[in-house]
């Protein structure tokens, strides 16, 4: 079943073709690729961008697909997927509105999708040559780590989840943005973090506090380090030049606290089968981090395979949508689907 | 004249640079939390008076510095009384005058041997003056008597070339937002008088409140938001409310908005800034941090939540720039200034 795939969530326009599992063509257009081609600045977060350019990603996405043109590429199109939240209100929109006037047009049916479900997923997304091989062996203890998002979830089943934890403030990937920021180095700061904290050899010389340990439930916090951080390079300016001892021991507090929150989940929940998905586990040192950790337990921590996947992509959004497809999840009054910003799982 | 743009990534190179011309006597257009300022080295002569031979300013009018907490005792005398004051509005958008220990040039001094002080809450003066660890001139960048500048651009506009010819180096941040140049106070005197009116002004709808913990906040903030509910109840069905929510990463501004978000009953507020807002019903909860230019704002669709029954509130306020004519015009609005007093202890002052 092929499955056109539409995620507007943030601030990068995406469209894949997928089947099943496998991803036939996916196209991202992020600010990046935006200053590499035009050499202008687009506002990166901006309804208007998103606008700009879907009918180009929706085109790229089928030219990939098939060698035909547009109308006949959507003839061989059986469903189409959109997200549906969470994310940022008026670029979902964009993407929504794109799902609903293309199904009109080409009498297609809708399935949508929670973002969310798409980063749990995007573990078990193949490329077209259906590789990797992994079988799903339920359940999973899944966690989200993105710039917008940290969650637990146990994925019980196909698009059976529980949500047992997530953060109450900032995200990780968000509380490493602001980081960066504080040190002077950017957006997005991720990146930049983990490459001064490898430089640094991963170590933690300050010490800043791990937040929530010492609750027992499985919610993050981040603000209370962002602001012993702030307070530290305040209180002490001149430490600003050993910017990567300064990026390491932030990083390892923020993964730390993943670490041992996860340890904690898999205590609770007896699972010992991981699955990580968002863009913070682009980050090799986090990877490393839960390998060490799913060993200890004698499971597995999977992580997406190819680094689009990180991000946000449709790619994972049609492979979710595939299996809603197979239950026939499909969306029964086109007209009344709207966005959802903070959708839950 | 060496012009650079600030941006995120280059922070400590300005502060170098700046520093390194404020060494050598130079002259600096500098961004602040009110207007460009042109900054020397208070305590140089030289640099001193060619700072007022660019103002064209007349001999014996006094010219305020920037400093922080530490340095106030070095450059002037202060009672206990006084430094309670001080730690209620400072740091903020207030000019301070206080009997001058003469650390500074003289010429800087008003004839009665006072000096004006000013610990604004903005990130790069701070940085500049805790690396700087001296006090630095904190005139705005006009000439006497004209008006202030927010931008670079108009500011070289208004410049003689012998003008141009004194400044060293200009740091340009873009537009700034407008604010009004600060609110002189003068604590020289038994009862505080207020010299010149800026844009914070002491009216008896101002109320300061102290917080040390997470709960407390949100607790202020439900007290404020009930109370606020009673005053506007008729009005809030005319016009929607807007708090606009200021202070530093870190100090709380989420925190405060989820205490409003729980009076209402919406327990699921989490921070928005990698999505600029989300909405909870008619609550929107925004974040105007990665807001980098004010043509993001057009796309942000503002007018259409300014309805009747709406409560808005906006994090990074200072970022709104020109958009809080438009929120002043629709809606009643409520300022909210978050600051650290320490890691723990934080002052919220809220303007209504």
């Amino acid at each position: 079943m092929n499955i056109l795939a539409i995620d507007t969530s943030c601030d990068e326009t995406s469209v894949a073709v997928t089947d099943g599992r496998r991803v036939l063509s996916n196209v991202i257009y992020s600010q990046v690729l935006l200053h590499k081609k035009w050499g202008g600045v687009v506002p990166s977060i901006a309804k208007r961008a998103h606008e700009e350019r879907i009918d180009f990603v929706v085109e790229e996405a089928l030219k990939k697909f098939s060698i035909f043109n547009f109308q006949f590429s959507m003839k061989r199109i059986d469903c189409i997927a959109v997200t549906q939240g969470p994310g940022l209100a008026v670029a979902l929109e964009v993407g929504i509105k794109k799902a609903k006037e293309l199904a009109e047009k080409y009498q297609k049916k809708i399935i949508s999708v929670n973002h969310l479900e798409g980063h749990i997923y995007s573990a078990f997304v193949e490329n077209s040559q259906g590789n990797p091989k992994r079988n799903f062996k339920f359940p999973y203890l899944a966690l989200i780590v993105s710039g917008g998002h940290t969650e637990f979830v146990i994925f019980k089943d196909h698009l059976e989840y529980e949500v047992i934890g997530s953060t109450l403030d900032d995200a990780a990937g968000e509380a490493l943005d602001k980081a960066a920021k504080l040190l002077g180095l950017g957006y997005p700061g991720g990146p930049v973090i983990e490459r001064l904290a490898k430089d640094a050899g991963n170590i933690d010389g300050h010490n800043f506090p791990r937040p929530m340990l010492r609750s027992k439930d499985l919610n993050f916090s981040f603000s209370g380090l962002k602001t012993s951080f702030y307070y530290f390079l305040k209180k002490n300016p001149s430490m600003i030049s050993e910017v990567k001892l300064l990026a390491s021991s932030f990083q390892e507090a923020v993964f730390d606290t993943l670490i041992k929150k996860t340890e904690m989940a898999m205590k609770q929940t007896g699972i010992n089968k991981l699955v990580i998905g968002g863009g913070v586990v682009a980050n090799m040192r986090l990877r490393k981090l839960m390998r060490d950790l799913a060993k200890k337990y004698h499971g597995e921590a999977l992580f997406p395979s190819y680094k689009y996947l990180t991000g946000d992509n449709a790619a994972m959004i049609g492979v979710v949508a595939g299996y809603k497809a197979e239950k026939n999840l499909f969306v029964d009054k086109i007209d009344e689907l709207d966005r959802i910003p903070r959708m839950n799982l | 004249m060496r012009i650079i743009k600030l941006n995120s990534n280059n922070i400590n190179q300005v502060i170098n640079n700046t520093i390194s011309v404020l060494r050598s006597n130079g002259l600096v257009v500098f961004p602040s939390d009110t207007v460009y300022g042109l900054l020397c080295d208070a305590t140089n002569e030289r640099a001193v008076k060619k700072l007022i031979l660019f103002k064209e300013r007349p001999a014996g009018k006094p010219i305020s510095v920037f400093s922080n907490f530490s340095l106030i005792n070095e450059l002037t005398t202060i009672s206990n009384q006084q430094s309670k004051t001080l730690k209620q509005i400072l740091p903020g958008p207030f000019t301070i005058i206080l009997p001058s220990k003469h650390k500074v040039n003289k010429l800087l001094e008003s004839e009665t041997g006072t000096l004006g002080i000013r610990v604004p809450m903005y990130r790069y003066i701070e940085l500049l003056v805790g690396q700087f660890k001296k006090p630095i001139t904190a005139t705005s960048a006009n000439l006497a008597g004209r008006s202030p500048y927010y931008s670079i651009k108009s500011l070289l506009n208004g410049l003689t070339e012998k003008q141009k010819k004194l400044i060293d180096l200009v740091i340009d941040a873009g537009d700034l937002p407008r604010n009004k140049p600060s609110t002189v106070v003068d604590l020289t005197q038994s009862d505080v008088k207020v010299l010149r009116q800026g844009d914070i002004s002491f009216s008896n709808n101002s109320k300061i409140f102290l917080t040390e913990t997470s709960e407390e906040t949100k607790n202020i903030a439900k007290q404020i938001f009930i109370g606020l509910r009673t005053i506007h109840k008729l009005s809030l069905r005319i016009k929607p409310l807007i708090f606009i929510i200021e202070g530093e990463m870190g100090v709380g501004k989420t925190v405060f908005v989820k205490g409003i978000g729980e009076q209402l009953g919406i327990k699921n507020i989490i921070s928005p800034t990698f999505v600029i807002y989300y909405e909870y019903g008619n609550f929107y909860h925004f974040d105007l941090y990665n807001i980098e230019n004010n043509e993001e704002f057009k796309h942000l669709g503002l007018k259409k939540f300014l309805k009747p029954g709406n409560i808005l509130c906006f994090e990074w306020g200072e970022k709104a720039g020109e958009i809080i004519n438009i929120l002043k015009e629709k809606g009643n609005v409520i300022y909210v200034r978050m600051n650290y007093i320490n890691e723990k202890e934080r002052k919220i002052t809220v303007n209504f």
